[in-house]
């Protein structure tokens, strides 16, 4: 008996074993009353067949047994079978709709995971070309700076050269001036004159030149 | 030509006889008995494999409960779970008997007054008892419900009253003389029928759409029995 009412589980109805006496009471005691009831209302010999009391009895008596019968095959059998196939059914759909969301959060979590690897390949991307950027601007401008150096260095040498090649052809003038200057004087006046002499006189000129 | 009324005759099928009483297994008692197995039949055949996504017996068996179900909830509320067998096992007996009785040859026990009397007035004492039994003196607030003013008390509690006590009596009435009309009127125009020879095809042809109707009643009332039982215990249950 026990069993059977834990049969009834969540949305399924439940039905007490001291409701279902005080029930049946009730049932029998309505059913046995009303044939009384109906009996003085009914006039004893009628032309409807319904209103015949010789029947009532057994009509009420075949009433009780069937209905108590029915109830019980109801209440014990049909019921119990009904909520719980609905229930399981219940359940069911409950269980897929679980599976169904923990799926789709699933899809949505390796989603996330492919969104951000393909954020992060897109980053290292940009990096390096960055990086390579950066080392080409770098390595040019190492090698111009080399170069201006290297022009410098010998942009110096030759101005270096060409002050040296200008002091030598200056002196090399300023001996060929002093002899020219010395012979000439010694032709056209006959006087020698002495290098410290010449060497003022020839110097005054060419100051005096430039 | 047999009365319309004749129907409802009842035959002694097997004569039985306790301290005097009649207690004979007739006509009615044996539908009473095909209703019985019906309506087991259909609850429990069509359960039996329990299958995930029913077919057209499961779902109608299902539907029948769910219905009720609903009913019982919507009424009734929580509290009237415990009663919801009883509610299904007293629509179903209606509606198989009625329905059993649209049968040609079948017997309508739901055309007996004692039989619906019967019934309701079981449900008219539980009722009662059950009210009494959850509220004490307190149910006979039903009577005269609060906030009405206390002038009207010596007109409203008389009505009150009587439609208390009025109600074994109607809903006994209403599904008995649905039924027994209804079948009376078809024998009418059955008789029509066979009277007007060639001519009878017109009240056959009346008597297919009467048969439809007569079905629509047969539902109808056993929802209507039913649907006030979960009434009248909300009142019981709720006091208004």
């Amino acid at each position: 008996m026990r069993a059977t009412f834990q049969a009834f589980r969540g949305n399924a109805f439940r039905c007490r074993p001291t409701s279902l006496v005080l029930g049946v009471g009730l049932l029998l005691s309505g059913l046995i009353l009303s044939g009384p009831v109906m009996a003085a209302a009914a006039p004893g010999e009628a032309k409807l067949p319904q209103l015949d009391i010789q029947t009532y009895p057994s009509q009420i008596f075949w009433l009780i047994i069937s209905f108590i019968v029915l109830y019980l095959l109801v209440s014990r059998v049909a019921v119990p079978r009904i909520s719980e196939v609905l229930e399981e059914r219940q359940e069911r759909i409950a269980d897929d709709l679980d599976k169904a969301e923990t799926l789709k959060k699933e899809a949505e979590q390796v989603r996330g995971e492919y969104e951000k690897a393909l954020a992060e390949a897109r980053d290292k991307a940009h990096a390096a070309t960055r990086e390579a950027q950066e080392a080409v601007a770098k390595s040019g401008a190492v090698l111009e700076a080399e170069a201006r150096d290297k022009v410098t260095v010998m942009l110096k040498d030759a101005e270096i050269r060409i002050a040296a090649a200008r002091t030598e052809a200056i002196g090399n003038v300023r001996s060929v001036a002093r002899d020219v200057a010395g012979d000439a004087v010694a032709k056209l006046i006959g006087i020698q004159i002495t290098g410290d002499e010449l060497d003022r006189v020839v110097s005054s000129a060419m100051e005096g030149r430039s | 030509m047999a009365s319309p009324v004749e129907q409802f005759k009842l035959k002694s099928l097997v004569p039985l006889e306790v301290g005097g009483l009649d207690l004979s297994y007739t006509t009615s008692a044996l539908w009473m008995t095909i209703t019985v197995i019906g309506v087991t039949a259909f609850l429990t055949l069509s359960m039996r494999s329990g299958r995930l996504v029913p077919g057209r017996w499961q779902s109608m068996a299902e539907m029948s409960y769910e219905f009720i179900a609903n009913m019982v909830r919507e009424n009734v509320g929580s509290e009237g779970r415990q009663y919801f067998p009883f509610v299904l096992t007293l629509f179903l007996f209606i509606l198989f008997g009625n329905l059993m009785g649209m049968v040609p040859y079948a017997y309508t026990f739901t055309s007996q007054i004692i039989v619906t009397f019967a019934m309701a007035f079981t449900i008219f004492l539980a009722v009662t008892v059950i009210g009494l039994y959850r509220h004490g003196l307190h149910f006979f607030t039903l009577f005269f419900p609060s906030g009405t003013p206390i002038a009207l008390a010596p007109v409203l509690i008389p009505i009150e009253v009587i439609s208390y006590f009025v109600r074994p009596v109607s809903l006994s009435v209403r599904l008995f003389a649905n039924m027994m009309a209804g079948h009376t009127m078809m024998k009418v125009f059955g008789g029509f029928a066979v009277l007007m020879g060639i001519l009878g095809v017109a009240p056959v042809l009346l008597l297919v759409a009467l048969t439809g109707f007569e079905i629509l009643v047969a539902v109808l009332q056993a929802y209507v029995f039913a649907m006030l039982t979960c009434m009248y215990l909300n009142d019981a249950i709720h006091l208004h």
